[in-house]
């Protein structure tokens, strides 16, 4: 046991300072955007200037955008930001990849295999390391927003069961994205290869879900789409099905998590 | 020279028609070999020979496409957790993690180890380390400095069986004969030391036994004690005057240069004593068998099939 609490400081220590960036970030945004919503009244000044477009733009503001502009909306919206989520895909593809496949460049994985630390318990723990992270910064950044909640509005239950429920959703497609990477990074020899084919699989996958939500045409992409699976607006309006959400992503991450430990306990090192 | 006789002792590593496949390319070939219990085998070879390979082999990092390999009795794809609690490792090219210090280092391993110590803290002042150089990020360390680190790690847990892959390599000659005290105090303990290298005069110096690897196969295995028998003796004698027509049984004149001759020997010592003694021999001088000749032969694969 003292090994996998060993190699779990490790990999905190290798990986706080951005994580600790991150929990700041993403807790000052989200504190920003409630500070912008409660303090100003955005929807009045945001329908005076829609008025003024023409009708073939203002179709592309639907009802979910006039959502975001409550107090409910920005707090959903917050967890949805493209900063927010860069960060979140950043930390998630780092961590797999720096102790696998950097390592194995490096030569430095090499040495710890020859130790008395067991494949599938270094894989576990660095796992379970980046889950821990991954929750650490989620955490930070619902007590963020909570606390703006608390400060400029009102917390009722139903607000914080929601952004509870965002949050627990958004943590499991960062560890999916994170335990996909760590399937690349059990398979690939490179760390840049393992970390570019997760970041662009995870932008194609972000940019699909964007424009099938505007083109009917590739709507059906959707299902085999993990950002899908995601759905802050929905949740915080009582709209999205978080079990279903939850179930797949999880699945996913099971899947994940099983393929890349059969093969990094097969593979050869380097 | 350390006398040691593998006959005596147990088998500590055993490896049978081990062979490793890189795909299509061999990385070994159907090589087997034995080390016995407190031996220090020397596995010598040239770049890219497969010395690597068999040693990650060892050590589980590589699984052998086909063959056997046991250590200390048990079976290693089975056992590879108990055998490599027992074992200590320095890599060829080692490296360490930057952003830690040396002592963190040492105990980052010690924790991997399941210890709550770091070991011997005496190790890090024999071998020239200082303690300001183990609070130093390793970053900032020196190559000879992080190579004297790793033999460090290597050695610290007091491991039952060692493999070193080119260990002294960044080492000054005067850390290179520490060094050398250092493996042959603890093969005076027990230890067992697998040495992959390709210095010939290291092997020589401190090693028992030496397997050659060439190309993936091993090409010798054999004792240095009978390396030296075999190897044939070389005379030099600086004579006080001209000797017309000098014939020594069982001693082949290789150099003339004025009054020094030089000798290939090859019979027997004091049949050739008995017949210097009738020459103006001025001084005579019999140096130490060189094994670099054997070892290069090996090496370009000019030696007899």
């Amino acid at each position: 046991m003292k090994n996998k609490t060993t190699y779990f400081r490790f990999i905190w220590r290798n990986h706080r300072s951005f994580a600790i960036f991150s929990m700041a970030f993403i807790t000052l945004l989200q504190f920003l955007i409630l500070y912008l919503i409660t303090t100003f009244d955005v929807p009045a000044i945001l329908s005076t200037l829609l008025n003024q477009f023409p009708e073939k733009l203002k179709i592309y503001f639907s009802d979910n955008f006039f959502n975001t502009l409550s107090l409910d909306g920005a707090a959903a919206f917050g967890f949805n930001h493209p900063l927010v989520l860069t960060l979140l895909a950043i930390n998630a593809i780092n961590i797999p990849v720096a102790h696998i496949t950097r390592e194995i460049e490096s030569g430095t994985l090499e040495l710890l295999l020859a130790h008395p630390f067991r494949r599938q318990a270094l894989l576990s723990t660095l796992w379970i390391s980046g889950c821990m992270i991954l929750m650490i910064i989620i955490i930070t950044a619902l007590i963020g927003s909570i606390s703006a909640a608390a400060i400029y509005h009102h917390v009722n239950s139903a607000l914080l069961i929601n952004l509870l429920k965002i949050g627990i959703n958004l943590w499991l497609l960062f560890v999916l994205v994170m335990s996909y990477t760590l399937l690349f990074a059990a398979y690939k020899p490179t760390g840049l290869k393992a970390s570019n084919i997760s970041s662009v699989l995870t932008l194609v996958f972000y940019l699909l879900y964007f424009l099938s939500q505007l083109w009917d045409t590739i709507k059906f992409t959707s299902y085999f789409n993990i950002f899908a699976y995601y759905e802050p607006q929905k949740l915080m309006f009582g709209k999205g099905n978080f079990y279903l959400n939850c179930s797949v992503l999880t699945g996913l991450i099971i899947i994940c998590y099983f393929i890349s430990r059969r093969q990094f306990v097969r593979r050869d090192i380097p | 020279m350390i006398y040691f006789d593998p006959m005596e002792n147990h088998s500590l590593i055993s490896a049978q028609n081990v062979t490793k496949y890189y795909g299509k390319v061999t990385g070994v070939k159907d090589i087997s070999f034995d080390v016995g219990k407190g031996e220090i085998f020397g596995f010598l070879g040239p770049n890219g020979s497969g010395k690597t390979t068999t040693i990650r082999l060892l050590l589980d990092l590589l699984r052998p496409s086909d063959g056997k390999i046991e250590i200390f009795g048990l079976n290693l794809l089975d056992n590879s957790h108990a055998i490599r609690k027992r074992c200590g490792y320095l890599p060829g090219n080692f490296s360490a993690y930057g952003n830690l210090t040396g002592n963190e280092f040492l105990k980052f391993l010690a924790g991997l180890r399941n210890n709550s110590v770091s070991g011997d803290k005496k190790l890090p002042e024999r071998l020239g380390i200082s303690s300001f150089d183990m609070k130093r990020k390793i970053r900032q360390l020196s190559h000879g400095t992080l190579q004297k680190l790793g033999i460090i790690q290597a050695f610290i847990h007091s491991p039952e069986l060692l493999i070193l892959d080119e260990p002294t390599i960044g080492l000054d000659p005067l850390m290179q004969y520490e060094f050398y005290d250092l493996l042959k105090e603890y093969q005076k303990e027990g230890g067992t030391v697998f040495l992959s290298s390709h210095n010939l005069s290291e092997i020589e110096r401190i090693c028992h036994r030496v397997a050659i690897i060439r190309k993936g196969e091993i090409v010798k295995d054999e004792s240095i004690v009978n390396l030296r028998k075999r190897m044939k003796r070389k005379l030099i004698l600086n004579l006080k005057s001209p000797v017309e027509n000098i014939n020594i049984p069982g001693a082949r004149l290789l150099r003339k240069d004025g009054l020094t001759l030089e000798f290939e020997v090859d019979g027997d010592i004091s049949v050739l004593i008995k017949h210097l003694s009738s020459l103006p021999v001025a001084d005579i001088v019999l140096p130490e068998p060189d094994l670099h000749e054997i070892f290069m032969n090996y090496y370009n694969g000019k030696h007899e099939e």
